[in-house]
């Protein structure tokens, strides 16, 4: 009989410890079940589409017949494609010229519109500037070219009536890249108005009150309070922009091409053209890396600089 | 509970997101066994309702379902480059010259030699265009409507000139058209009205092609391993272009930002520009509906050491991957006989294509249809057609925006053309 007790005792020490082992594996994978659907879709979707991009850049490749192993090929060949190299420095003039403008007009734009008071020309305004970030890329192409080309396009008939000559927009290889850099800041700005609006609103307003109490005018507020404030938020519109500029892709396609010339061909559309017209796709991946790398960069280089920046409030 | 219902979610999710990956043959296996699909590009401007009629007989007849699908022609080789590469292209397909070197050399149309009776070879028109790379891989849908040089019949007159026959004519009218008719110190009529601005290569085959084959030259060597365009016939015409647009300024300055149609609806329709170049089509579709006071006429090409306008020749193509070539084949030869194309003709009058269907194009067409096959052409089928004339044309443009000078941009394409060629021996 005592045996029996002994051995039922010991069974149920034995259940209670699977129990125990059960919920201490369940306690600790339940994070993991919950982070399982974004993670295959990141799998999916990010990590082995660049590691097949990596791959598939030492290969020759047509998407359509098995890839042919080339070592470094692809990528010493980048250095002689003139095509390649005007599409990076187009990429960078057009990244150089574009962020630092659109961040700076959106800033501007924002605290005009939160420094006023609640009215139908400032809701206009901020409605007015928004309306090109809801709307295709696509279509803004396609309206550009009509508003910006011919003699008798909107833009060109202005010109004409105030006695100016009618710039060849997107005909001239020195116009072209700085007409698509302005189309660019107009679509954009609107949408990075709105993150600073939101940034802006959470600085507490004693502080104005207490800097105008010392005597500090609107300029001293600006520069003194909420420029060092919105720090945070500069950084990611100002990387936000990078990125965006660097895959500048459908307003060149539908506006220019990458024409006259290569004088506005970039990084993105140049991938573009070797995958789907020329079917040269593993160059194009040698390409996209190196646009990937581009993007990198900057990103740990925005980590870096948020994590240096201590200001609270 | 609350833990058991959150899994149960992340379990639905992550099953649709597998779901989402998977592919869809389950779905298709239990569909009809025969079925056919018809990619073509816009031909006219609704051509849906005008071939499903026709396609109606096939499928009565063969028992066999078809679909058509109308693939817009922005993006369409590569909708067929990454549709075939994904195992889910169409049995019978539509092709263009550039785009045929690739596909044949990834076996993904069928060579259609041994298909063909000696009745088909007698009755198509444009066979012989058909022939490339040691195959016939296509037959001709679309054909005959050739690039034309238009000129303004009252800015001629007023000129006291005739149409130009010669190189020397044209130049000499073009200039003599070009002024300033309002005494505002700009010039407002333009000798020709060329456009220079098309983000993609296809406005090569106005404004390259055929003056370059009047000049007595060719896009490359018989061979096909190296390209001569940039021989002394090709710096000839370069020459030729780059004066009208530098030297005797006859092209208007917003060249660059157009292309030709755009060139013929803005300038040439409005009678600014006594010359502009594009398709025969145009007359009747453009010029005649949208500028009906304009007093127009046209020629097929001007002449220097010789004749030569482009003229497309677009094929209906077997794909390899289609499960049926013999039907498919019979779609092919249904789509393209007399009695489909006399249908389909009567709503988008073209030339015809088999010697047994009637003529129904516009009629100020007919006599140059009929006698000037040979003047018009298409381009060889050469590999890397694609990169080759992408690369031409954006040197060409940097030549016309004054960047470059004619020798450079010529042989700065040649050295691109050559390279790539090398690669494949």
């Amino acid at each position: 009989m005592e045996d029996i007790i002994l051995k039922k005792n010991e069974e149920l020490k034995k259940s209670r410890v699977r129990t125990f082992n059960k919920r201490k594996i369940l306690k600790k994978s339940t994070p993991y079940t919950y982070i399982l659907p974004i993670g295959i879709l990141l799998l999916s979707f990010y990590v082995i589409p660049i590691i097949m991009s990596i791959y598939f850049s030492f290969t020759k490749y047509n998407i359509m017949t098995p890839a042919k192993f080339v070592g470094f090929k692809n990528y010493l060949n980048l250095a002689q494609d003139k095509m390649f190299m005007a599409s990076l420095k187009n990429t960078i003039i057009y990244t150089v010229g574009v962020v630092p403008l659109q961040t700076s007009i959106a800033l501007l734009m924002a605290v005009w519109i939160t420094k006023r008071e609640k009215s139908r020309l400032n809701e206009l305004v901020k409605g007015a500037m928004f309306v090109p970030v809801i709307s295709s890329m696509i279509l803004i192409g396609i309206i550009w070219r009509i508003f910006l080309n011919g003699e008798l396009s909107p833009l060109n008939m202005i010109f004409t009536y105030v006695g100016l000559n009618t710039p060849n927009w997107i005909g001239d290889t020195k116009l072209a890249l700085p007409t698509l850099m302005g189309i660019s800041i107009w679509k954009n700005v609107g949408y990075f108005m709105v993150i600073y609006i939101s940034a802006l609103m959470d600085i507490p307003k004693s502080y104005y009150e207490s800097a105008r109490v010392d005597g500090a005018n609107k300029l001293h507020e600006f520069f003194y309070i909420t420029v060092p404030l919105l720090k945070p938020t500069t950084i990611m519109v100002v990387f936000l922009g990078c990125i965006w500029s660097l895959q500048t892709f459908d307003l060149v396609y539908t506006l220019t091409g990458g024409g006259p010339g290569v004088s506005t061909m970039t990084m993105v559309l140049h991938i573009y053209n070797l995958v789907f017209k020329q079917f040269r796709a593993g160059y194009a991946m040698a390409v996209a890396n190196v646009l990937f790398l581009l993007i990198a960069i900057i990103s740990i280089f925005q980590r870096k600089l948020l994590q240096r920046d201590k200001s609270i409030y | 509970m609350k833990r058991l219902f959150a899994m149960a979610l992340i379990l639905v999710m992550t099953v649709s997101v597998l779901a989402g990956c998977g592919s869809t043959s389950t779905e298709k296996s239990e569909e009809a066994t025969k079925e056919l699909t018809v990619w073509l590009p816009p031909i006219g401007e609704n051509d849906k309702p005008v071939w499903e009629p026709i396609l109606k007989e096939f499928e009565e007849k063969n028992n066999v379902k078809i679909n058509l699908e109308i693939i817009p022609w922005e993006g369409y080789p590569e909708k067929y480059a990454t549709a075939i590469a994904a195992g889910e292209g169409p049995d019978v397909g539509y092709m263009y010259a550039e785009m045929f070197p690739q596909f044949i050399k990834m076996g993904a149309v069928e060579d259609l030699t041994n298909y063909l009776t000696e009745k088909d070879m007698e009755n198509y028109i444009y066979i012989d265009d058909c022939k490339m790379l040691g195959g016939i891989y296509g037959l001709a849908i679309e054909a005959a409507n050739p690039a034309v040089l238009y000129y303004n019949k009252d800015i001629l007159a007023e000129l006291g000139e005739e149409p130009p026959k010669t190189w020397e004519d044209f130049r000499r009218i073009a200039k003599k058209a070009t002024k300033d008719t309002d005494g505002d110190g700009k010039i407002d009529q333009w000798g020709f009205s060329q456009g220079w601005g098309a983000n993609f290569f296809g406005d090569l085959n106005w404004n390259w092609y055929g003056f370059l084959w009047q000049a007595g030259g060719e896009l490359y060597n018989d061979d096909l391993k190296t390209v001569r365009f940039n021989d002394e016939a090709g710096l000839e015409t370069a020459q030729f272009l780059y004066d009208l647009k530098f030297k005797d300024k006859v092209i208007p300055d917003n060249a660059m930002a157009q292309n030709n149609k755009e060139m013929l609806q803005t300038t040439f329709g409005p009678g600014k520009s006594a010359f502009t170049i594009w398709l025969s089509s145009a007359a009747h579709e453009i010029l005649d509906k949208s500028f009906p006071d304009l007093n127009y006429g046209f020629i097929t090409s001007l002449e220097n050491k010789d004749m030569g306008t482009f003229a497309s020749v677009d094929q209906l193509t077997l794909m390899s991957a289609t499960e049926d070539k013999e039907l498919s084949f019979k779609l092919m030869q249904h789509m393209l006989s007399a009695d489909s194309m006399t249908k389909f003709h009567k709503y988008h009058p073209r030339a015809p294509i088999s010697k047994d269907e009637p003529y129904q194009g516009d009629p100020q067409l007919k006599e140059m249809i009929e006698n000037d096959k040979g003047i018009y052409r298409p381009l060889v089928v050469a590999p890397h057609g694609v990169e080759v004339y992408d690369y031409l044309w954006k040197q060409l443009q940097r030549m016309m925006v004054g960047e470059v000078e004619p020798k450079e941009a010529l042989d700065e394409a040649a050295k691109y053309a050559n390279d790539l060629l090398a690669e494949d021996q």
